[in-house]
């Protein structure tokens, strides 16, 4: 063993306890760990439970972590030469420096006894196995710098290094491209805006390190063949995890926080992360620059008419769209926080670029399809389809009218009746039908029964998807009423008397739960309610509680700390809730499943292709 | 030859990019600086207690109020309340003043929420 495996080793062990550590903490809901108590609560399903590991930004640096330690032995198993398990074991470095100045374990400075919970957007499958299927593509192209980098200390004309990078690329790419395209789904399904890309600078940040990572694959399988072409692929290694540590920086250091509507903020890892950007960018490049003149001599291409050149063409376009996103994304930081873009930049900029691409591997289809293997078949099929499907799946309709209970209307050709909403524990759906089939719109509940996460209806034809999203007024019909203890309020029906109030205190004297005990009556009949708040570390309120059949529901939204004063919340009943008539967007998306489908096909298609090549 | 054709690419590509550029860039302003100016712009604030925000037709309007000055900004967005409009820590709203209509006419809104990591997306 020589000290490099034995630090490969110990710190993937250590990593691996770490995680496991986290993991334990979450499910036995230790609320004295910060982390712990912002992603995860006693509620929280044990899928989420897995899937709050990852949630916020320490977690999420850990899981990065922990996935680039475990391919770490991969490698140490692999033989790879000690030059590259070095580089590799330097950018493991990195990532333990990263979560070391950013833990997750670190204590609650407040003493709660239930957390926040996940953000019930992000309770959904799609989402819990997206940042994990991302960090994989991130970790993985670790490997193919640390290849490339390895190879130029070691023997800087060897091409051995092509082949093993070639196939780590490839897993490295599909599983990318796979979280990506995860997030998109998850975007059109749950968010209800009505798309899958926002070209936000979170997504954007991991768009171009795939984009290079496209250009990193085909450069290798071509330095394959040429050697002129493996200066290219040093560049382009480097140039690829330079950027996945960008787009990091980029998103995690709040440098954007005005300018993204998902990006961490408040966080003083920038610096570091900054730092470590600039090392492995300059680094690789000034150990290409001295390692240059070992370089082979010869011609990248014979002829235009080569497919050498077609690829070489292609990867230029694709670095053009790569920079284009760039550009854009890094626009905030470029002007310091003075400009930003708007997506109709990226739209209009990248879109001719793409339309030269899709006819460049239309000509390479037909002129070099034989050189081109089954998965790359696929995969470029699926590339060329899925901007097909982005085009045709963008040209629907989009209307927006209010909808009356039980009323027809016709919106984009399709007809519509809102049927009202239906109530169960911790959701309610709103319904529709359209076209004579009846769709659900799901809408997540806090526990006080506020909307949390608010999805869309979708009616999947064949044809393709009509999608419907719901947009309540909030609490338009809320009444809010402040109880002084034993005095009467009323609602204008009901009267309220707050007759008593419970605070229990931790240890350290902070509110743990607090109730009260209100009556209410009609003047006929009367009956009395406790609702009971669970204090969080976002305050929190009250479940409602139905008085009269239903008739009204309450909430307790606070109590003074002297106990002489309540506040509640009156809401109607949910018959009535149902009644009001409600703002509702339906556009088509034609043919959107198409997009589904290519997507699904290129990484099918890359993960193909890793099988070993002679 | 080959040295020129890259050379071509490049430039070509170099201002077909700085022309998008100069033509889609947003700057970020105060709400004193979107009223002056003719151009798409974005400004911050945080929601105006005193004017309800209502959806009319279309059309979602709010006031916007600048967090040093007080300043009150008038926003017409084309679209429907973004969800979690109501807990919003501030809004960035993306658009052009209609000196006409003295009102902001956006075509985007960022809400930026409380909590560390939103999912939510602009409308």
């Amino acid at each position: 063993m020589t000290p490099l495996k034995i630090f490969g080793a110990v710190s993937a062990a250590a990593v691996v306890a770490a995680g496991a550590w986290l993991w334990i903490l979450i499910f036995t809901d230790d609320f004295s760990v910060a982390y712990v108590a912002a992603y995860s609560s006693t509620k929280l399903p044990a899928l989420y439970k897995i899937s709050a590991f990852w949630a916020g930004q320490q977690g999420s640096f850990l899981l990065w972590l922990l996935i680039h330690a475990l391919a770490g032995l991969v490698l140490i198993y692999r033989k790879v030469s000690a030059e590259t398990l070095s580089v590799y074991f330097f950018l493991e470095a990195l990532l333990i420096i990263f979560v070391a100045t950013n833990s997750p374990f670190a204590a609650n400075p407040a003493q709660v006894s239930e957390g926040v919970g996940l953000n019930p957007l992000l309770q959904d499958f799609w989402m819990a196995i997206h940042p994990p299927i991302i960090f994989v593509g991130y970790a993985l192209l670790a490997v193919p710098v640390s290849l490339s980098v390895g190879a130029l200390l070691e023997a800087p004309a060897s091409r051995d290094w092509l082949e093993p990078a070639r196939r780590w690329t490839l897993a490295a790419w599909s599983f990318l491209g796979a979280g990506i395209f995860i997030g998109g789904y998850w975007a059109y399904k749950v968010l209800g805006w009505g798309g899958y890309w926002a070209w936000d600078p979170v997504e954007n940040s991991s768009l171009v390190p795939w984009l290079l990572s496209a250009v990193l694959l085909h450069v290798i399988n071509l330095a394959r063949k040429k050697s002129a072409v493996l200066p290219l692929a040093h560049i382009a290694a480097v140039f690829t995890y330079s950027l996945v540590i960008y787009g990091t920086f980029l998103t995690r250091s709040g440098v954007l926080g005005d300018f993204s509507v998902h990006s961490f903020v408040g966080s003083e890892i920038g610096l570091t992360i900054a730092l470590a950007n600039a090392a492995v960018l300059l680094g690789g490049l000034a150990i290409i620059f001295v390692r240059a003149k070992k370089f082979p001599a010869g011609r990248m291409y014979e002829s235009y008419g080569e497919s050498a050149f077609a690829v070489l063409l292609g990867m230029l376009l694709l670095i053009f769209v790569a920079v284009i996103v760039w550009l854009g994304m890094s626009m905030p930081l470029l002007t310091r926080g003075t400009a930003a873009v708007d997506a109709d930049f990226y739209v209009k900029s990248t879109a001719p670029i793409a339309l030269v691409l899709v006819a460049l591997i239309i000509y390479s289809f037909v002129r070099f399809g034989r050189q081109i293997s089954l998965g790359g078949k696929i995969a470029h099929a699926g590339f060329v389809l899925g901007l097909a499907a982005v085009v045709i799946s963008s040209s629907g309709e989009t209307v927006t009218a209010e909808l009356s209970n039980g009323v027809e209307a016709e919106l984009a050709g399709h007809k519509i009746i809102y049927r009202g909403q239906i109530f169960e524990t911790r959701r309610k759906f709103y319904v529709y039908e359209v076209d004579g089939q009846e769709v659900r719109a799901l809408t997540k509940l806090r526990g006080n029964g506020e909307d949390a996460a608010r999805e869309p209806a979708i009616l999947k034809n064949i044809s393709g998807d009509v999608y419907i999203a719901p947009h309540p007024s909030q609490n338009l019909l809320a009444q809010e009423l402040i109880l002084e203890r034993g005095r009467f309020a009323m609602d204008g029906e009901l009267v309220y008397t707050f007759d008593s109030a419970e605070i229990s205190y931790d240890a350290e004297n902070n509110p743990v739960r607090a109730s009260a005990k209100i009556s209410v009556t009609d003047g006929i009949n009367s009956e009395t309610i406790e609702p009971q708040i669970e204090v969080t570390a976002d305050g929190g309120t009250s479940e409602a509680i139905e008085i009269f059949n239903g008739r009204r529901r309450v909430r307790l939204t606070g109590i003074s700390g002297d106990k002489t004063k309540a506040r509640l919340e009156i809401l109607p009943a949910l018959a009535e809730i149902s009644s009001v008539p409600i703002t509702t967007t339906l556009s088509t998306k034609p043919l959107i499943w198409l997009l589904w489908l290519s997507a699904a096909a290129v990484c099918a298609g890359t993960l193909a292709a890793v099988r070993k090549e002679p | 030859m080959r040295k020129f054709f890259l050379a071509a690419m490049l430039l070509g590509f170099v201002a077909y990019a700085g022309i998008n550029l100069s033509e889609n860039v947003t700057p970020y302003v105060s709400i004193a600086e979107a009223t002056a100016s003719k151009n798409s712009v974005q400004v911050k604030g945080l929601l105006d207690e005193n004017f309800a925000p209502r959806q009319a037709g279309d059309e979602f309007i709010f006031n916007l109020r600048d967090e040093v000055t007080g300043e009150t900004l008038n926003v017409k967005f084309s679209g429907v309340r973004p969800d979690q409009f109501d807990e919003a820590h501030h809004i960035v709203a993306v658009g052009k003043y209609d000196e006409a209509a003295e009102t902001f006419r956006a075509k985007k809104l960022l809400i930026k929420c409380p909590s560390k990591y939103e999912g939510q997306k602009p409308q």
